[in-house]
């Protein structure tokens, strides 16, 4: 397939499903009447699909800013609470369940904390837009998942058998890797562009435009969180850090190793969010 | 409680009019549209009954004129046929419904209520933001005060919206707009479900109603949400310097900071208002003491009279 029509495929999907573990939560936060604006948004930041849906639709030209909100608890206030609640009633969850789905979520949310911690340590103006956009970093897996899931299946399999990277194997199959897939997806979803370069840039953030800084803090913390074996996303070995990633990011090893301790006892309490049956 | 006027020389139709509604609405009757049109523009009433069984040549002409004005487009007519009279045509006659004379009571009481359901769905909406308009602030505001409900009104307006404008363009001033729109909507509703209003008076000039008691809790959330959302709206240079560089009025350059909320706000449990004029002039007066302050903030009237 030409990378046109890949690219027109993927542009047709209107919504992703999410997993079962996160739909069981999804319909006790929204029967429960007293639920707060803050509850249902700390649920929906745990979620790369609730998160890309309340910013697709915050994002819509109904609502005459599109591109501008790239925050959870932003597009709550303008969306209302009747509103998300109607969005989130609309979640479906994936038919047939891949493995590797779970360990995915755990990795997206894993990267989402330890991003945001690096960028307070960096003093990053924005610290929710670079966690919400390393929430979001490898949704092109989940897109290329849905739309050719046999495909997709393959492509694991065969960077399996050939010792590659999942992007590397994907770029064999498909001619793009989930990077710009996701990146796709998240314009033709109108997400602030600042939000699409992080995600499309995640594995060369040296080549970010105007994202540079952010991109290589998801980059890092997508390596940090494969490092300390916390989820799965799909390799069964880390990847090597982009080295001009750190020279971006100034980090000191004393830094580093300050940065590593909070993930720990920050992801520690972030584990059972999706194991945990209640 | 609504108003219905009703032009009828039929005293049978009339007569059923005031006993079916007269408890639960405000019925005022004329024996003409000439003479009712006074009435009628001062108090933009909810529903017109027009009876044309006997009306004048000219009656077609003033409801068809009354309806394409903006303002009193939003009344429902309600045309009234004999059995087998020819009804005009839509675009000679524009009405809302039509019933034939002598009604049935079921059905004129079907017709009414149906009427009234429709013109409070189909309210008049500021394009922009689709915020209910001027007409229905000064009806919400109007409303309360004659039926003597403690409430406060509030006027929300933009600081330096204009230099923004100017320096981005209307494109992006309107989208700033949308967004407070949808802002201040969802946080007022988030506070107060019940008995609580968001108007669009134009340009950056919005209202709110709410409780007095809770009046400056949902000032402040709606200034401190602004705050947080408002910076997406600047390119990222001019987001991270803080301020923008634009004309002012006298035409000479100067940086303006990035934009805020004032608010001025009055309520009634201290003082009487006797109409809406009165209570916006004031609430829009403790707007421009706000402004005063140097933006991001509101005041309250705190005038006993
Ligand atoms: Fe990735
Ligand atoms: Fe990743």
């Amino acid at each position: 397939m030409d990378i046109q029509a890949l690219r027109l495929q993927i542009e047709r999907i209107d919504t992703l499903p999410t997993v079962p573990s996160v739909l069981k939560k999804l319909l006790k936060v929204i029967e429960n009447p007293k639920v707060s604006l803050n509850e249902i948004g700390s649920f929906i930041t745990s979620d790369p699909v609730l998160t890309s849906r309340v910013l697709k639709l915050v994002n819509s030209p109904v609502y005459g800013f599109p591109g501008r909100i790239s925050s959870v608890s932003q597009a709550l206030i303008l969306l209302g609470m009747n509103v998300v609640r109607g969005l989130l009633l609309g979640v479906s969850v994936f038919e047939v369940m891949q493995k590797s789905m779970i360990g995915l979520w755990e990795h997206s949310i894993g990267t989402a904390i330890t991003a945001r911690i690096i960028a307070q340590q960096k003093g990053i103006p924005e610290p929710e837009e670079v966690s919400v956009a390393a929430l979001l970093h490898d949704i092109g897996k989940v897109v290329l998942s849905l739309k050719f899931p046999d495909e997709y299946a393959g492509v694991i399999a065969d960077a399996e058998k050939k010792g590659t990277f999942i992007f590397e194997a994907e770029k064999n199959h498909f001619s793009v890797n989930h990077a710009e897939a996701g990146g796709w997806i998240a314009q033709k979803w109108n997400f602030p562009r600042s939000l699409v370069e992080v995600i499309e840039y995640h594995h060369k953030p040296s080549l970010s435009k105007t994202m540079v800084v952010q991109s290589s803090i998801v980059h890092l913390a997508d390596i940090l969180v494969r490092a300390k074996g916390f989820g799965y996303a799909g390799d069964n070995f880390v990847p090597a850090l982009n080295p001009a990633a750190l020279q971006i990011l100034n980090i000191s090893e004393a830094e580093l190793s300050g940065i590593v301790l909070e993930m720990d006892s920050a992801l520690s309490h972030a584990d059972d969010f999706l194991m945990q049956d209640d | 409680m609504k108003s219905i006027v009703a032009v009828s020389r039929d005293v049978a139709f009339t007569s059923m009019l005031e006993r079916l509604f007269g408890e639960k609405h405000k019925v005022i009757i004329f024996s003409s549209l000439n003479l009712a049109l006074d009435y009628i523009y001062n108090s933009i009433p909810d529903i017109l009954l027009v009876d044309f069984v006997q009306a004048n040549p000219s009656a077609a002409t003033v409801v068809s004129d009354l309806k394409s004005d903006s303002i009193f487009g939003q009344v429902s007519v309600i045309g009234v046929f004999g059995q087998d009279q020819e009804m005009p045509h839509n675009t000679v006659l524009p009405i809302d419904d039509y019933l034939r004379c002598p009604p049935d009571e079921r059905e004129l009481e079907a017709r009414i209520e149906l009427c009234i359901g429709r013109s409070d769905r189909v309210v008049e909406t500021n394009p922009l933001t689709r915020l209910p308009g001027n007409i229905t602030i000064l009806k919400q505001i109007q409303h309360r005060l004659e039926t003597s409900v403690i409430f406060a009104m509030a006027w929300i307006d933009i600081d330096y919206f204009k230099p923004f404008n100017d320096k981005y363009g209307f494109a992006r001033g309107d989208e700033v707009l949308k967004m407070l729109g949808r802002l201040v909507l969802n946080t007022v509703r988030q506070k107060q479900p019940q008995g609580s209003f968001v108007g669009h008076i134009g340009g950056d000039d919005f209202v709110f109603i709410v409780n007095h008691e809770i009046m400056e809790e949902v000032a402040q959330d709606i200034i401190d949400n602004f705050r947080s959302i408002i910076p997406t709206f600047y390119d990222s240079e001019d987001r991270a310097r803080g301020c923008i560089e634009s004309v002012d009025r006298e035409g000479t350059h100067r940086t303006f900071p990035i934009m805020g909320l004032s608010i001025g706000m009055t309520h009634n449990s201290q003082r009487q208002f006797k109409h809406y004029g009165e209570m916006a002039e004031t609430a829009s007066e403790m707007k421009k003491f706000a402004k005063m302050c140097g933006g991001g903030c509101f005041k309250t009237d705190k005038r006993v009279v």
